[in-house]
């Protein structure tokens, strides 16, 4: 009953909230700032407070005063008066506000004859006498006032004060109890009248929690070894096992992945144009799949994803964690990019949508629109750079795409109604938190190592380019060695000239890099900026030659073009001449340029030794950074930032019961929904930054909790409590994210390759690679058709799966090359194991289900395996392809992938 | 508690076999069956899920909903209003109608509306003519002159308003429900619930063109929320040999009749397995979900042979015209599955992002261009209808999110919930008549006001359903959102 007053409820203050906002636009807020007493009034009355009591006039009286500094100024009516006056009456420990305003609640400050707390909750001014509600209103105030009296005694569950942890509530049903979470589910049990269910039998908890925890279904030898652990702790020892698997950071990575929106890069072919997030950025990927194997505190990890750069900015492995600002990129527009930051860094951590915030003071939340640029500020000065790695210097194959601040004086301004067009060039934006957190930002900047700075300086990459110089020297050889002696001696001459030329630029590089180590102007350096200066001179001009060759050759060409042209008369060829004869000119044109060009190379070579040289070509950044991405982090990743915990908390148990404690995971806000079990998530929270944010004890605590192994059967009395399962009487029952049900289709027919990480494949090959999905690209436009159909996540925002059903599901899953290449795939081995039919059946539905079949299942499968279908006996016939009990056999896998059970956690 | 229990029984182990059947006897049972069985199971209960036997009479059978994504100008389509070139660069505070800029007016519907829309003061003049039709005499805008033919079929409704001025108001046009409040069952998906298919070998409710992107109310637009995703539509696209994804075995590997073979194994299988589980909703979608994708590898294809329509019907719809072309292949597609028996075909135009319709700037280049893709394909359709003696039988709805400012944006019209409109055709409606109206200026709905939810009413009244008699005990449904049907506009 409650669960129907709960969301009727919402209904109707969303639609209330229409004609209330608009009302409390119409007037001016003072800019005075907010008074602490203001927001002790919200606080205390929460959403019975109507917006137009969100004011100053409800203690003061109006004022025509916009900017008044005292109290004479700004005088109390009544009802402020009564509230200041009641300070003295009251012990020192109660006299903060929600005690006061408890105090006069019933008392008639203004003297309408109508109590404060009921002219309050009716949206009156409780401190003017002439604001008052007439007879019908006053009717129904009653059930409202019965309904704020039971929301004060309820947990105040208040999302922006700091996580304390709540005691644990003591319940009846103790047998049921297996650790704090259950306490905390029982007391709900209880106080619905709800029967949690019995657990589940342990061959639906060995699926249930191999899905969950790695994403890959038992095998046949994992379920017997399982099955037959009699020991009391085998589940528990189970769950260790499973949580040490490195495949638990394949499955929970591609969770995060979800909410901090990974992408791969999307535009156009060849990486020629890049238009959102970066080629290599699977190396954050990575990242997040080893921290979460190496259990990193997650603390540690939403650090190092904002500032590793300038919290270690000389680590590579570290760097990776940036791909979470780099995957923002957005080349065609800065703005986008920025706003997306903002937006999701605020909704991914604290659950909180500052987005909103750009145009316009936040309509729920407290969150001005200053403040939304104060955020913004924090991101300003970050770009994004690719740093050369081992081995390859040609970055459009591999790199590190990391962030770092540049142009760290860039200003961010205030934008009119968010509008970019009209930044207020008076209001520059200093880098700041919302006041709601009582936090400030004070950024150091940080003094970046010299590496870090001038990544093209460090060993390696010298190393390499001497390597690929090299290269170049042996390969002109070869090039030249191929050249047999009757091919044009003209063609030799160049390829000679080319050998010539990569070595004389080799040559060049030594004492190039030579100078780099050298002091400048110092009498080595210019030695050998003399030296560079010669063999850069000498390689100029060997390829001055060259280009003349070649345009002497395009020259000729050209004349034989206009020499056989003038042999036909036809007007084809007319018109042929004409072309010819303008091209003849271009080149010959050309042969006297690169014959100036040629010779004053040449003239060059004979100059004067200069130290004028041209330096190599290297990328240079900043030597420093602003510092204020790692202090936001720093304050986001503090025990005292209220939100960062029970976000995460919440995005864990989200996904290990389908349904968050709150289900809005992105919005804690006032518009989001409230939650479930406030004092559970407090208390997760709690429990979760005391053991250093350790993510793998919330799993192991929620996976051997007597909640997390119930049945996920059904009870018509507790169905008709809670359809919807929102007090978790039993365990839900939860569809296969569209990559686990990839991943199973291969690996239970033992086809799934294991390598981990590395780059993205091709999301065309998603039928046909044996790799786990999330190493499949995911980009716009760039995604995997059969995961799109199972409800892959969006690449733009995917804070829970909104799993469906649909009959392209079962079309993927009956027709298509993946499932059927399996089901072949895996007939053959199993039928060595299993060569009888029902022995077959047995052993399939093992692998596939992760359980033996039923008495009926068996009997229908055996039926089906002895039947034979006359199309298929002359298609066989025909092509000699397979023997039809062979067929009859792939085609019970298939059915059994098609089986609801393959795709459902039970 | 008790009144409870007896309103919600759960689905025992007994009546999932009941609902079922031990078996699956042939793909002749279909959803309509399993339907059945479904609320045979119930008999004993007050309340019963629907039976897909209308609750009385119904005038219509099947709906085409079209829907203009971005926000059609009424202004300048169907709701045209000269006042505008008396007043062109004038402020609206300059005429004798500045009273509709009075915020209490303005603000009135809108909840957490984007301050950066509205507000737009300075009038513009029409950006296009237009002209009287048919006996009724309706005026309409030249961008729209074919549809204005059919003007003797059509009821426009001139006084619709919705409750959000951003694009999340698509989502809003869909359900009625505020885009914040996300997910919450479309029309379409109503519809689907309560009547289900008139043919077992197509889905009930098909979503045609790209639907309004993820800022919008992405897949939601088309979506059932707690009905269940076997009430949300399904995407189609209309070329035969890839209708959607998977439609054949890959490499035609399995023979036809080993298919059935296949699926009748896997339906003994799945009735089996929900023995123990009688009320996951999810297991019977799946059921039914194999059941319609066996039958869609045929029909669709099928469905989708427009070559099969004689020239001069696909001159009707513009197929043979690179502009109308893709539209026109939707809307007769449209034809096609309510001709099977499709009960709700839902078509997006201008779809993805805020959607193509939304002209801030430039309207007259944007809605002469997207006008001249839809016009041609829509009478096409309603002419189509008409001569093939399905136009009595089907209601046709033709909608967008909100309308235009009559102020102007730069050279385009801001985005304008106040006051809009809609016409729908067919299935009963009233042929050549205008209901309601806005102001001189078009700014706000004036006379016989409408929220979007009326929409829906009308066409659930049309199609003989009761939506109070379509409530699930647990999801009360506020009063606006059930609306009330506009019974001005009917025969």
């Amino acid at each position: 009953m409650l669960i129907t007053t709960v969301k009727r409820m919402r209904v109707t203050r969303l639609l209330n909230h229409g004609a209330l906002g608009a009302l409390a636009l119409a007037f001016c807020f003072s800019a005075s700032g907010t008074p602490a007493n203001k927001a002790a009034l919200d606080k205390h009355y929460d959403r019975f407070l109507a917006k137009g009591l969100s004011r100053c006039t409800t203690c003061h009286l109006p004022s025509e005063n916009k900017n008044p500094e005292s109290l004479e100024e700004f005088p109390h009516n009544p009802f402020g008066d009564r509230l200041r006056a009641i300070r003295k009456e009251l012990p020192q420990a109660e006299r903060d506000i929600p005690a006061r305003l408890q105090r006069v609640a019933t008392e008639d400050s203004d003297g309408d004859g109508v109590a404060n707390e009921v002219e309050i909750l009716l949206g009156r001014n409780p401190g003017n006498a002439e604001d008052k509600p007439d007879a019908k209103e006053r009717e129904a105030a009653r059930a409202r006032t019965a309904e704020f009296a039971k929301f004060l005694a309820s947990y105040r569950w208040q999302p922006f004060d700091a996580v304390k942890r709540p005691p644990v509530p003591r319940v009846r049903n103790e047998r049921w109890v297996r650790n704090s979470i259950d306490q905390f589910i029982s007391a709900e049990h209880e106080t619905r009248k709800l029967k949690p269910r019995p657990e589940a039998s342990k061959v639906v908890l060995l699926r249930r929690v191999y899905l969950d925890v790695i994403g890959l279904s038992p095998t046949p030898v994992e379920q017997r070894e399982f099955l037959e652990d009699k020991s009391p702790r085998a589940y528990e020892r189970l769950v260790d096992k499973l949580l040490n698997d490195p495949r638990y950071g394949e499955r929970w990575g591609r969770h995060w992945m979800d909410v901090w929106r990974y992408s791969d890069w999307a535009g156009w072919s060849g990486g020629n144009q890049i238009r959102d997030s970066k080629p290599h950025i699977w190396r954050w990927r990575d990242w997040i799949v080893e921290s979460l194997n190496n259990d990193k505190g997650y603390d540690r990890m939403v650090l190092e994803m904002l500032a590793a750069d300038e919290l270690a900015p000389d680590d590579t492995n570290t760097l990776r964690a940036t791909g979470y600002l780099v995957r923002n990129y957005k080349m065609l527009s800065r703005e986008q990019w920025l706003e997306d930051t903002i937006k999701h860094t605020s909704q991914a951590f604290m659950g909180l949508t500052v987005g909103c915030a750009k145009c316009h003071d936040h309509m729920t939340d407290p969150i001005s629109q200053a403040e939304y640029y104060q955020m913004r500020a924090i991101f300003e000065p970050h770009q994004v750079r690719t740093d050369r790695l081992p081995g390859e210097l040609d970055l459009l194959k591999d790199g590190l795409v990391r962030v770092y601040d540049t142009a760290t004086n860039a200003r961010t301004f205030f934008f009119n109604r968010g509008d970019e067009r009209k930044p207020d060039t008076n209001r520059v934006m200093n880098p700041g938190l919302p006041q709601v957190f009582h936090a400030s930002l004070e950024p150091e900047s940080v003094k970046l190592p010299r590496y870090t700075a001038h990544p093209d300086h460090r060993d390696f990459v010298i190393r390499d380019t001497i390597a690929a110089s090299e290269k170049k020297i042996a390969d002109a050889r070869r090039e030249l060695e191929k050249l047999k002696t009757d091919d044009a001696p003209a063609k030799r001459e160049e390829q000679a000239l080319k050998l010539q030329i990569a070595e004389a630029s080799h040559g060049a590089l030594l004492v190039v890099l030579k100078t780099e180590k050298l002091e400048k102007d110092s009498e080595e350096w210019k030695e050998a900026a003399q030296e560079t200066s010669a063999a850069q001179r000498k390689t100029s001009a060997l390829e001055a030659k060259v280009k003349l060759m070649e345009a002497q050759a395009a020259k000729t060409k050209a004349q034989d073009k206009v020499d056989k042209a003038e042999k036909d008369d036809s007007e084809k060829a007319k018109k042929n001449s004409e072309k010819a004869a303008k091209e003849l000119e271009e080149a010959t044109k050309k042969v006297t340029e690169a014959e100036k060009a040629l010779a004053k190379a040449e003239e060059k070579v004979k100059e004067e030794p200069s130290t004028e040289f041209k330096k190599r070509s290297t990328d240079d950044y900043p030597e420093v950074s602003t510092g204020r991405r790692l202090a936001f982090a720093q304050w986001l990743s503090n025990q005292q930032n209220p939100l960062t915990a029970r976000v995460a908390v919440n995005h864990i148990w989200l996904r290990h019961f389908g349904r968050g404690l709150v289900s809005t995971p992105e919005n804690f806000g006032r518009s989001g929904a409230p939650p479930s079990h406030p004092q559970l998530l407090d208390w997760l929270a709690a429990e979760f930054m005391a053991n250093g944010w350790s993510i793998k004890h919330l799993h192991r605590l929620i996976l051997t909790s007597a909640t997390y192994r119930m049945a996920s059967s059904g009870d018509a009395a507790s169905d008709a409590i809670d359809p919807d399962n929102v007090y978790l009487w039993r365990a839900p029952t939860r569809r296969m994210e569209a990559e686990i049900v990839r991943d199973n289709l291969l690996h239970v027919a033992g086809n799934l390759d294991p390598a981990m990480g590395g780059p993205d494949i091709d999301n065309t090959k998603g039928l046909t690679s044996k790799r786990r999905s999330i190493y499949l690209r995911i980009a716009p436009e760039k995604e995997v058709e059969f995961l799109k159909i199972f409800d892959g996540p969006s690449v733009t925002e995917c804070y829970q799966r909104r799993p469906s059903v649909m009959p392209q599901q079962a079309l993927a899953l009956a027709n298509s090359e993946l499932a059927i290449a399996q089901a072949r795939a895996l007939a053959k081995p199993l039928s060595a194991e299993a060569a009888a039919d029902d022995e077959f059946v047995r052993e399939a539905f093992r692998r596939i289900l992760a359980r033996p079949p039923k008495a009926q299942e068996l009997e229908a499968c055996v039926e089906f395996l002895e039947k034979r279908v006359p199309s298929v006996e002359k298609a066989l016939a025909d092509t000699k392809a397979a023997d039809t009990s062979v067929r009859a056999r792939e085609n019970l896998l298939l059915v059994l992938f098609n089986h609801n059970d393959f795709v459902t956690i039970r | 508690m008790a009144n409870r229990r007896q309103c919600c029984p759960g689905i025992t182990r007994r009546s999932f076999l009941a609902d079922t059947g031990m078996g699956f006897t042939g793909l002749a049972l279909g959803a309509m069956l399993f339907r059945d069985g479904v609320a045979r199971a119930h008999d004993s209960a007050p309340w019963q899920p629907p039976t897909g036997q209308p609750h009385f009479t119904p005038k219509a059978k099947s709906v085409i909903w079209i829907f203009l994504c971005g926000g059609v100008s009424h202004l300048e389509s169907f709701d045209v209003k000269p006042e505008l070139n008396k007043y062109s660069g004038k402020s609206i505070e300059e005429t004798p109608y500045k009273d509709v800029l009075d915020p209490k007016k303005v603000e009135k519907n809108i909840v957490g509306g984007n301050p950066s829309h509205g507000n737009r003061k300075t009038i513009m003049s029409l950006q296009t003519g237009y002209k009287t039709y048919g006996q009724s005499g309706l005026v309409v805008g030249d961008w729209f002159q074919q549809v204005g033919e059919c003007a003797d079929d059509i009821a426009v409704v001139r006084s619709l308003w919705t409750i959000h001025n951003d694009h999340g108001a698509q989502l809003t046009w869909q359900t009625g429900r505020h885009p914040r409040e996300l997910e919450h069952p479309t029309i379409g998906s109503w519809v689907s619930y309560g009547l289900g298919s008139l043919n077992q070998n197509l889905p009930e409710y098909v979503v045609l063109g790209v639907p309004t992107g993820d800022c919008c109310g992405g897949a939601f637009t088309h979506g059932a929320a707690y009905l269940g995703p076997e009430y949300s539509g399904v995407r189609l696209n209309v070329d035969p040999k890839k209708p959607l994804p998977f439609i054949s075995p890959a490499g035609g590997q399995i023979t036809h009749e080993e298919q059935v073979e296949n699926l009748s194994l896997l339906g003994k299988l799945n009735h089996v397995a929900g023995i123990d589980y009688p009320d996951d909703k999810d297991l019977r979608a799946r059921i039914k979900s194999y059941e319609l994708a066996f039958q869609m590898q045929t029909s669709i294809p099928e469905t989708l042979q427009l070559e099969k329509e004689s020239e001069t019907t696909r001159q009707m719809y513009g197929i043979d015209k690179t502009e109308t072309k893709s539209f026109g292949e939707q809307c007769l597609v449209a034809r096609r599955l309510v001709e099977r028996g499709v009960r709700f075909v839902q078509i997006f135009h201008g779809g993805g992002g805020g959607g193509e319709w939304d002209a801030h700037s430039e309207i007259k280049s944007n809605h002469s261009k997207l006008a001249q893709q839809v016009d041609q394909p829509i009478a096409g359709l309603l002419k189509d209808l008409r001569q093939r003696g399905l136009l009595q039988d089907t209601l046709v709805v033709f909608g967008t999110e909100f309308g235009r400012s009559p102020g102007a944006e730069g050279t385009g019209r801001d985005h304008h919930p106040q006051g809009f409109c809609a016409w729908l055709a067919g299935g009963g409606i009233k042929g050549g008549i205008v209901h309601g109206a806005t102001d001189e200026l078009g700014f706000h709905a004036v006379e016989h006001r409408h929220y979007v939810t009326d929409i829906h009413a009308t066409v659930l009244h049309q199609l003989g359903l009761n939506s109070r008699k379509l409530e699930i005990p647990g999801r009360k449904r506020l009063e606006i959102d059930h609306g009330e049907a506009i019974t001005e506009i009917l025969t």
